[in-house]
C-alpha cells in the first residue's frame, strides 16, 4: 500500500471542534419534554434470598411514576444475552432485574423506582422495603470450586460455568526432560474499567418507533438483542450511540438497564432516563481481570524453553455477561507469547462468584496471557542467572517462521520480534543502564530495568474458539456534488475514526481529508455493523471502508471513461480531476463525474445509477502486533515507593494511519496497564462488599502519577488486510504490566523478592523486604 | 424554599429561584442548559465539572448554586469568542489532548488556572495543577503537551489567559426554563 | 433543606445560636460528598465562606491568628514563613479543593487525615471558637480535636479561626500515600525545632483516633542535640542511631489500624521514616541558615 500524503499523515482529528467548544452530545446531555428518571434499587448483599419486596412507600412518595420489581420484568422482558457459547458451558439467564428471588452480588439491580426528577426517583428509592435472608457467599474462585462452596446458581448444579484446554506438544515428557522449571501463582486482580463518563441509557417510545440512546461500544448488537428483551420487532428500534465517554471494554456489553429502560419507555410512553452514578458504575458495570494462574516453564541450562503449562482460574463474577467466557480464553490461546514453545498446555476453567461479573476489560485475556509468560521468562532468566533479554532472544519465533501456529492454535501473522527488542534497547542504552544500577546499588539504590516483549491478538470480532463471525461494514458514500460520507458499522468513543477513516477515503480517492465526513453509532443511519472493541477499529472497520471506497473508485473511473470515450485503462486520477493519459486536454472533474453518477442519463451500458459502495468487510485471519516494553524504575527501600525514571515504548502495529492518534492509543494503554501493576486493584471484603468504592480508594492515576512515555516502532504490515494495519487500541496495556512489575522485581533482586502480587503498593514493597507479614 | 440567585455565566447574567441544595454543575446543566460541564463522580475527584468562578478554578459538584451567588462563572462554552477558538482549545486540539472528550472541559479550565498563575509552566508544574482532573484515555502526556502549546501562543498572541467579557446583557427568570432538582 | 446566608460573622452567630443544627459550610470539599452519598442529611446548611471576617490573618505580639475561611491556595501563595503550612497546604486535595478548601473546615471535620491538623498540633496552635453575643473561647488544639470527626464545638458555636505562637526554626510537613497526590495519606507527619525553646515537636496524622504528638520522641530528640552540642553549633553531627532512635519513638507514638489504604504495620514503619526524614531535612536546614 502506499502511504499518500493523507494516510500516515498526522492530522488533528476531525471530532474534536464540538468536543472542546461544550457543543458534543452525551447521553446525560439529552432532555425532553414529560421525561421520567430511573434510580436503581440494588442488593446490598453479595448473596441473599429475597423474601419479599414493599414498595406502597415508594410508590406514594412526590412525583414517583412507576415502581417495577422482577414481576413487572417477567411480564414484559425476555433474558439478555449470556456470552458466546463455548463448549459445554453452563451459562444462567439474566434478566433486568432479578427475577428468580435471589440476588447473586452487591449490586444486583433488585427494583427500578420512576419520577419525574433524579432527585424523587432517589429518594423514593430509599423507600423500596426489601427484606432479605442472607446466604454463604463465595468470594475467591478456587473457593468456588471447592466441594461444598455456596452455589450460585441452583438449577447449574455447580459454579463451574466452562473447562477449556489448549495445547500441543508433549508437555509431560518436556517437563521430565528439561534441566530446570519455574513456577509461579499470578493473581490478577479485578480491574474497575471507570470510564469517565459512567452509563446512561435514555429510550423515548414515539411514532411506533423505539429510539434508545445508550453509552454503549455496540449499538448495532444492542438493537438486535432488544429485539428480543423488550419484544419489539427489530426494524421499530433505533439505537443511538451518541458521543460516548470511553470505555475500554465496559460498554461493550448489553446491560440489564438498556433492556429496562427501554421497556420502561414502552409501558410508560414517556422518555426515560438512567443515568448511572458513580457508585453504581463501581458495582454494576462489569470489573475486567479476575484470573489466578498457576504457570509452570520447563527449559533447558541454555535458556532454550521446552514447555509451558498453564491453569487459569478465572473469576467470572455472578453471571455471564456478554463476552464473559470469551476474555479468559483469550488468556489460553495467547499463553506462548512471542516464543517458539514447542509443548505447551493450558487449561481454563470459569467461576461463578458473588461479584461483579467480568468481562473484556482493554487488553480482554492477552494482558493477562502476557503477564504470565513475560513473568516466567524473567523467572527463567534469574534461575539461570542470564540476561532477561539473553533468554527472550533465544526463544524468539525467527521473522521467517511465519505464519507461525503455536501449540495453543492461534495462526500468527507475521513479526520481527527482535527487531523490536533490539530496538527498545538501543533507544534505552540498555548497557549503559545496567552499569548505572551496578552502580546504584553500591550507594544503597536500587534501580529496576524491566523488559516486556508481547504478541498480542486483533481484529477479533468474536474469540477463538466461540462462535460468530469477524467482519465490518462500510458505506462510502460520494454525494452528487463530490463529497463524501461515509457510514461506519463500527463505533468509536474516542479513537479518532472519524479521521482515520476520512484518510482512508482521501488517500484512495484523492479528495480532501476536510471533504469527507463519517457517520457512526445510529442503527437507523449507518448499515449493520458490529462496533469498536478489540483493536478492531482500524484493521476490520477501516479495511471495509478501504474496499468500499476501492469500489467506488473503480466505478467513477468506469464513468470517466465513458464520459471522455476512453478505456477504463486509460484514465489516471489525481482526485480532483480524472484525466485520459497522454491528452491531458481531455479531462473531467471528480465532482461532475459524481453529478453524472446520479443524473445517469450517461451511464455506460448496464451500470447501476449512484456512487454508492457499502462493503462487508470479512478479514483472511487475525493479526497480531507485537512489541518491546521497556521501564525503568527506582524502589525506595525505606518506604516502598517505586518511582519510574524512563519509560521506551517500541510498539509494532503494522501500518500507521495517523501517528499523532497512534500515540494517544498507546500512551493511554500504558497508563492502565502500568496502574495495574502499581495503583489499581479491586478490594472485596469477606462479605462481598466493595471497599474500593469510589475514586478516593480506587487508584486511577493522575497527572503526576505517571511517567512521560518515549515512543518509537517497528512496521510489521500484516498480510490479512489491505491497510497492513494490526490495531493498537490494547497494545499498551498489554506490554505496561509485565514490564513496570519485571522492572520492580529487578529493582528488588538484591532482596531475594521474586514475586509480589499487584497492585506493587509501597507496603506491599516494604513487607516483602522486612520479610514481614506475607503480601496480600 | 427557593431563593433568587444573580450570577454571570460566560458574559450573561442570568437571575433565578433555586432549591438551595442545587447544586452549581446542575444549575449550569439543567437550568441554563450547558452541558458541556460533565459531571464523572460523586466524590469531588475527578473534576470533570470544574469550571472558573471568579477567575478560580472550583468543582461545581462542590458549590452549590446559591453560594455562587453574584459570581462570575466561566465555562467551556465560554472560551471561544466570536467562533475564535480559545489557545487552550486550539493547544487540546493540536496536540491530540483528548480522546473521548468527557474530561477535556474541566482539563482545559484547569490548565487556564494553571496558565494564568505561571504562564511558562514546566512539565512537572502542569501535571501538578493537573492532578484534580482524572482522564482516562490520554496517559496526560498529551494533555501536558496541549498546554503547553497554549502557553506558546498565549504568549505570543498576548492575549488574557482567562477571557475577559463584559456583561453583556441580563436575563430575568424565564417561566419554565430548564428544571431544577430539588 | 435550607441554607442560609448570612453576611457578617454577627449574622452567622446569631442564626447559628438560633438554629443550632445548621452546618456550616465554606469550600464544602467534605460535606458535598456527604450529601451526595445521603450520609448526611442537615436540616439547614450556612455559607460562611464569604464571611469577611474570617477570611483575615494577623500577627500581633508574636501570635499569628489565621482566620477559618482562608483558602488554602491563598496559604500556599501568601504565608510561605510557615513552610509546614504551606507545605500541608500544598498537598490538600487538588487544586480545585485548594482553592475552596479552608483549615476552619479541616478543623470543622476533624478528620485525622485532615492534612493541617498535624501543623496545627505541632504549632501548639489554639482554635478559636465564637457564640453570639461575642463569647469567645480558645481551645488548645488537642483539647479541640477529641476523636475521628469529634471535637469540642458545641451547637451554637463557629470556628473563627486558629492562632499560635510563632517559633523561629526549621520545620516540614510530608505524608505517604497511595499516590502522589489527591490521597488521603496514609500517615502525616510535621516536625517543627524552636530554637529558643530549644525544643523538637512532632505531630502525626492518619495513624490514630486523632492528631498524635509523640512527646518522648520529642524529648529524645532535644536531649541528645543537646548532648551533642547540636542546639549551638548546627553543624556539629548528631549519630546516626539518634536520628534512627528517633524514628522508631515516633512510631511508637503511633496508634494506627488497618483500612483498605494500608496496614498498621506499614503506617507505623512509616511514621519513623518520615520522622528520621524530617529531622534530617531540618538538621540540614539549620546548616544552611545557621540555626538563624
Amino acid at each position: 500500500m502506499v502511504i499518500s500524503h493523507a494516510l500516515g499523515a498526522r492530522i488533528k482529528r476531525r471530532e474534536d471542534p464540538r468536543l472542546i467548544t461544550g457543543r458534543a452530545i452525551y447521553v446525560d446531555d439529552l432532555n425532553f419534554a414529560g421525561m421520567v428518571h430511573v434510580a436503581i434499587v440494588r442488593s446490598p448483599h453479595a448473596h441473599a434470598t429475597i423474601r419479599s419486596i414493599d414498595t406502597t412507600a415508594a410508590r406514594r412518595a412526590p412525583g414517583v411514576v412507576a415502581v417495577w420489581t422482577g414481576e413487572d420484568v417477567k411480564a414484559r422482558c425476555g433474558p439478555l444475552p449470556v456470552g458466546p457459547r463455548i463448549k459445554e458451558m453452563k451459562a444462567p439467564k439474566r434478566f433486568p432485574l432479578v427475577i428468580d428471588g435471589v440476588v447473586r452480588h452487591v449490586g444486583d439491580p433488585v427494583a427500578a423506582v420512576v419520577a419525574t426528577t433524579m432527585d424523587a426517583a432517589r429518594d423514593a428509592s430509599d423507600l423500596v422495603e426489601v427484606d432479605y435472608e442472607p446466604l454463604p457467599s463465595v468470594q475467591d474462585p478456587e473457593a468456588a470450586l471447592e466441594p461444598g462452596a455456596p452455589i450460585l446458581h441452583q438449577d447449574l448444579g455447580t459454579n463451574v460455568c466452562f473447562r477449556m484446554t489448549y495445547g500441543g506438544g508433549n508437555v509431560e515428557e518436556a517437563f521430565a526432560g528439561a534441566d530446570v522449571v519455574v513456577k509461579t501463582r499470578i493473581v490478577q486482580q479485578r480491574l474497575i474499567p471507570a470510564a469517565m463518563e459512567t452509563r446512561g441509557v435514555v429510550a423515548q417510545y414515539k411514532g411506533g418507533e423505539l429510539t434508545v440512546w445508550t453509552s454503549t461500544q455496540i449499538p448495532h448488537v444492542v438493537k438486535t438483542t432488544l429485539a428480543e428483551t423488550v419484544r419489539l420487532p427489530e426494524h421499530e428500534i433505533h439505537v443511538i450511540a451518541p458521543e460516548v465517554g470511553g470505555g475500554f471494554g465496559s460498554k461493550l456489553d448489553v446491560y440489564g438497564e438498556e433492556g429496562l429502560v427501554a421497556a420502561l419507555a414502552l409501558a410508560l410512553g414517556r422518555p426515560v432516563k438512567w443515568i448511572e452514578s458513580r457508585r453504581e458504575n463501581f458495582i454494576a458495570t462489569i470489573h475486567g481481570r479476575g484470573q489466578i494462574d498457576y504457570v509452570e516453564l520447563a527449559a533447558h541450562h541454555d535458556g532454550t524453553v521446552a514447555g509451558l503449562r498453564v491453569r487459569a482460574i478465572a473469576d467470572l463474577g455472578a453471571y455471564s455477561q456478554l463476552l464473559t467466557p470469551g476474555v479468559p480464553t483469550n488468556t489460553g490461546l495467547m499463553c506462548c507469547g512471542c516464543y517458539r514453545i514447542p509443548n505447551a498446555h493450558a487449561e481454563v476453567i470459569g467461576v461463578f462468584t458473588n461479584r461483579t461479573p467480568t468481562d473484556a476489560y482493554r487488553g480482554a485475556g492477552r494482558p493477562e496471557a502476557t503477564f504470565l509468560i513475560e513473568r516466567a521468562m524473567d523467572l527463567l532468566a534469574a534461575e539461570l542467572k542470564m540476561d532477561p533479554v539473553e533468554v527472550r532472544r533465544k526463544n524468539f519465533i525467527p521473522p521467517a517462521a511465519f505464519p507461525y501456529k503455536t501449540p495453543t492454535g492461534a495462526v500468527y501473522d507475521s513479526g520481527n520480534y527482535e527487531r523490536a527488542l533490539d530496538k527498545a534497547l538501543e533507544r534505552a542504552d540498555y548497557r549503559a543502564l545496567r552499569d548505572e544500577q551496578a552502580k546504584l546499588r553500591k550507594q544503597g539504590r536500587y534501580l529496576g530495568i524491566g523488559i516486556a516483549t508481547y504478541v498480542e491478538i486483533t481484529g477479533l470480532g468474536a474469540v477463538a474458539g466461540l462462535s460468530g463471525g469477524n467482519w465490518e461494514s462500510a458505506t462510502v458514500r460520494v454525494e452528487p456534488t463530490g463529497k463524501v460520507t461515509v457510514l461506519t458499522g463500527t463505533s468509536p468513543h474516542g479513537q479518532g475514526e472519524e479521521t482515520t477513516f476520512a484518510q482512508i477515503v482521501s488517500d484512495r480517492l484523492g479528495v480532501p481529508v476536510e471533504d469527507v465526513v463519517v457517520l457512526h453509532g445510529d442503527t437507523r443511519a449507518v448499515p449493520h455493523g458490529v462496533g469498536t472493541f478489540g483493536s478492531r477499529t482500524t484493521p476490520v472497520g477501516g479495511s471495509a471502508v478501504y474496499v468500499a471506497a476501492e469500489k467506488v473508485k473503480d466505478k467513477a473511473v468506469q464513468i470517466a471513461a465513458h464520459l471522455l470515450e476512453a478505456a477504463p485503462a486509460d484514465i489516471s486520477t489525481d482526485g480532483a480531476r480524472f484525466t485520459v493519459r497522454g491528452s491531458p486536454e481531455r479531462s473531467v472533474e471528480f465532482k461532475d463525474v459524481a453529478r453524472m453518477a446520479y443524473k445517469a442519463y450517461k451511464l455506460p451500458a448496464g451500470m447501476e445509477p449512484g456512487l454508492d459502495v457499502t462493503h462487508f468487510f470479512v478479514p483472511k485471519e487475525r493479526v497480531f502486533p507485537f512489541g518491546t516494553h521497556l521501564c525503568v524504575v527506582e524502589v525506595d527501600p525505606d518506604t516502598g515507593e517505586v518511582t519510574f525514571r524512563r519509560y521506551i515504548a517500541v510498539d509494532d502495529c503494522g501500518n500507521i494511519l495517523n501517528p499523532l492518534l497512534v500515540a494517544g492509543q498507546i500512551h493511554g494503554g500504558i497508563v492502565q496497564g502500568l496502574a495495574q501493576a502499581i495503583y489499581e486493584g479491586v478490594t472485596y471484603d469477606d462479605e462481598g462488599q466493595l471497599l474500593t468504592g469510589t475514586f478516593a480508594e480506587y487508584v486511577v492515576p493522575q497527572a503526576t502519577d505517571v511517567p512521560a512515555f518515549e515512543l518509537d516502532h517497528t512496521v510489521t504490515p500484516s498480510p490479512h488486510n489491505p491497510l497492513g494495519a494490526k490495531g493498537v487500541g490494547e497494545a499498551g496495556t498489554i506490554g505496561a504490566t509485565p514490564a513496570v512489575v519485571n522492572a520492580i522485581l529487578d529493582a528488588l533482586a538484591p532482596f531475594g523478592v521474586k514475586d509480589l502480587q499487584m497492585p506493587i503498593t509501597p507496603r506491599r514493597v516494604w513487607e516483602a523486604l522486612e520479610g514481614n507479614s506475607a503480601s496480600r | 424554599m427557593k431563593r433568587p440567585i444573580t450570577l454571570t455565566v460566560n458574559g450573561t447574567t442570568y437571575q433565578h429561584e433555586v432549591e438551595p441544595r442545587l447544586l452549581l454543575v446542575y444549575y449550569l446543566r439543567e437550568v441554563l442548559g450547558l452541558t458541556g460541564t460533565h459531571i464523572g463522580c460523586d466524590t469531588t475527584s475527578c473534576g470533570a465539572c470544574t469550571v472558573l468562578m471568579n477567575g478560580l478554578a472550583v468543582k461545581s459538584c462542590t458549590v452549590l448554586a446559591a453560594q455562587a451567588d453574584g459570581a462570575d462563572i466561566l465555562t467551556v462554552e465560554g472560551l471561544a469568542q466570536d467562533g475564535k477558538l480559545h489557545p487552550i482549545q486550539e493547544g487540546f486540539w493540536e496536540e491530540h489532548g483528548l480522546q473521548c472528550g468527557f474530561c477535556t472541559p474541566g482539563m482545559m479550565l484547569t490548565a487556564l488556572q494553571i496558565l494564568e498563575r505561571n504562564p511558562n509552566p514546566s512539565e512537572e508544574e502542569i501535571r501538578h495543577g493537573l492532578d484534580g482532573n482524572l482522564c482516562r484515555c490520554t496517559g496526560y502526556q498529551h494533555i501536558v503537551n496541549s498546554v503547553k502549546n497554549a502557553a506558546r501562543k498565549l504568549k505570543e498572541e498576548r492575549i488574557p489567559v482567562i477571557p475577559v467579557r463584559k456583561a453583556v446583557n441580563t436575563r430575568a427568570p424565564v417561566a419554565g426554563a430548564g428544571k431544577e432538582a430539588d | 433543606m435550607h441554607v442560609l446566608l448570612p453576611r457578617t460573622l454577627e449574622e452567622a452567630l446569631e442564626m447559628k445560636a438560633s438554629a443550632p443544627p445548621a452546618v456550616p459550610i465554606a469550600g464544602g470539599t467534605d460535606l458535598m460528598v456527604e450529601l451526595n452519598f445521603d450520609r448526611t442529611r442537615p436540616q439547614a446548611i450556612m455559607e460562611i465562606s464569604r464571611l469577611p471576617e474570617l477570611n483575615v490573618w494577623r500577627r500581633e505580639n508574636g501570635t499569628f491568628s489565621l482566620g477559618a475561611g482562608v483558602p488554602y491556595s491563598r496559604i500556599v501563595r501568601d504565608l510561605t514563613e510557615f513552610r509546614p503550612l504551606v507545605e500541608a497546604s500544598r498537598t490538600v486535595g487538588s487544586p480545585q479543593i485548594r482553592n475552596r478548601g479552608t483549615v476552619g473546615g479541616n478543623l470543622g471535620t476533624s478528620s485525622p487525615a485532615g492534612d493541617a491538623l498535624p501543623v496545627l498540633a505541632a504549632y501548639d496552635a489554639e482554635v478559636v471558637l465564637a457564640k453570639a453575643g461575642g463569647k469567645i473561647r480558645r481551645l488548645p488544639f488537642a483539647q479541640f480535636m477529641t476523636g475521628p470527626k469529634k471535637n469540642a464545638l458545641a451547637p451554637d458555636e463557629l470556628i473563627l479561626g486558629t492562632r499560635w505562637k510563632v517559633v523561629r526554626g526549621p520545620g516540614s510537613f510530608s505524608k505517604i500515600g497511595t499516590r502522589n497526590a489527591m490521597v488521603i495519606a496514609l500517615a502525616s507527619l510535621c516536625l517543627v525545632l524552636d530554637e529558643d525553646g530549644r525544643s523538637v515537636r512532632v505531630a502525626l496524622g492518619s495513624v490514630g483516633p486523632t492528631i498524635l504528638r509523640a512527646p518522648d520522641a520529642e524529648s529524645f530528640a532535644a536531649r541528645a542535640m543537646e548532648t551533642a552540642g547540636v542546639w549551638r553549633d548546627p553543624f556539629g553531627p548528631l549519630p546516626t542511631r539518634v536520628i534512627e532512635e528517633f524514628g522508631e519513638r515516633v512510631a511508637a507514638a503511633a496508634k494506627p489500624i488497618d483500612d483498605v489504604r494500608g496496614t498498621a504495620a506499614y503506617r507505623r514503619h512509616a511514621c519513623a521514616v518520615l520522622a528520621q526524614r524530617a529531622l534530617r531535612w531540618a538538621l540540614d536546614d539549620r546548616k544552611l541558615t545557621g540555626a538563624r
